[in-house]
């Protein structure tokens, strides 16, 4: 058996496997996240490509999203997910009572199965740790981040492009699934991650969030701040989570209303050319 | 009446809404803004379990010195919105 310990945002867990070790070592976007061995973990995924016995599988809830899908269940009271690429089942997670344990079937692409089975996980055991896995573009700017959201397609990475190519000094943080933690004081502090969607950038590092500014398209450009309840409400789509399970929603809940108070939120509507980022960068930037 | 599975009172940003945090409801993709009134009201929802018009006017009256053709009308006129929105059944 071999182990691989990763610290995401200040989480560690552990990945291993019998057998499968070189498919862990093509996974590698995990590579600048490796840690020293420690006890102090908060979950294990173990790898295998044993079919898991689905009988009884109950499904509660199916997610699409761009061709990729979750069906979430469960197999005799325990979690269970599938992740479909397309019409093609890549991988079967199982997580055992107390949520710290998991088994991830591979069957085929099984990077995607690994890496889904992975966030999946980890959004589930950091979900009541003031920590938020989110579908967001992320860029860097004087040392603090901005959050970019959006429904898929709204073009989230297309805005974070329009500020590396017209904004001198902006770096490309994570392009699809930084995580976000709210520290004691409030700060709000985005995290690189292994997980960047079709963009190879996995890098680890973090930031103070400078703002988080929700797209939508429009043919102007305009932006607002949002405060309170409307703040939340542009947040909460776009943070990963097992909603309909209610501790993890009480978890999560908190996040997102600590989120809403402690951070910046706008909402942008814009065009996808250089003014839309001049129109940003004038209202986020202090 | 109740209150459809799933549906919920949170604190946010220290306003009172309701979400929804259920199999059933996750698809819902609103957040409902409740005043103190209302409020109070679904919390007595809450607590009645199977309520009606009248039973939430009972306990308005009988804690909020209120005259009952008032409380009668906010209560309809509350009830008649949860349902439009579909947050009750």
């Amino acid at each position: 058996m071999k182990a691989f310990y990763y610290q995401v945002a200040g989480h560690i867990f552990v990945l291993q496997t019998y057998g499968m070790e070189d498919v862990v070592c093509e996974l590698k976007q995990y590579e600048p996240f490796v840690v020293e061995p420690t006890d102090d973990v908060l979950f294990r995924l173990t790898v295998t490509d044993e079919p898991m016995d689905l009988s009884g599988f109950q499904e509660e809830v199916k997610q699409d999203d761009d061709g990729q899908s979750i069906v979430a269940g469960t197999v005799a009271g325990k979690p269970c997910f599938e992740f479909w690429l397309g019409k093609r089942r890549s991988s079967v997670l199982m997580v055992d009572a107390d949520g710290k344990e998991g088994v991830v079937s591979v069957e085929n692409n099984r990077s995607f199965g690994i890496n889904n089975a992975l966030m999946v996980l980890y959004a589930l055991c950091t979900a009541d740790k003031r920590t938020a896995l989110f579908h967001s573009s992320v860029v860097s700017y004087k040392g603090k981040a901005y959050m970019f959201l959006g429904k898929s397609g709204t073009g989230k990475s297309t805005h974070s492009s329009l500020w590396l190519k017209h904004i001198e000094g902006t770096e490309l943080v994570n392009d699809d699934n930084p995580v976000v933690r709210v520290e004691d004081d409030g700060t709000v502090v985005v995290y690189g991650s292994p997980w960047s969607g079709k963009t190879p950038c996995y890098r680890n590092v973090s930031y103070p969030v400078g703002a988080i500014v929700r797209l939508s398209q429009a043919p102007y450009n305009k932006i607002v701040r949002l405060k309170g309840v409307k703040a939340y409400a542009a947040v909460v789509p776009s943070i990963s989570g097992k909603r309909w399970d209610a501790h993890q929603a009480e978890g999560l809940h908190e996040t997102e209303n600590l989120l809403a108070q402690c951070a910046k939120v706008y909402h942008l509507e814009c065009l996808p050319d250089e003014d839309a980022a001049r129109v940003c960068l004038a209202a986020v930037v202090e | 009446m109740k209150i459809k599975k799933g549906f919920v009172l949170r604190d946010v940003c220290g306003e009172k809404v309701i979400v929804g945090e259920s199999v059933e409801t996750i698809n819902f993709n609103h957040l409902i803004s409740l005043n103190a009134t209302a409020a109070w009201l679904w919390c007595k929802a809450e607590e009645q379990v199977d309520f009606t018009v009248d039973s939430l006017v009972e306990a308005l009256c009988g804690t909020y010195d209120v005259e009952r053709e008032r409380a009668t009308a906010d209560v309809t006129r509350i009830l008649s919105q949860w349902k439009e929105i579909g947050v009750i059944e």
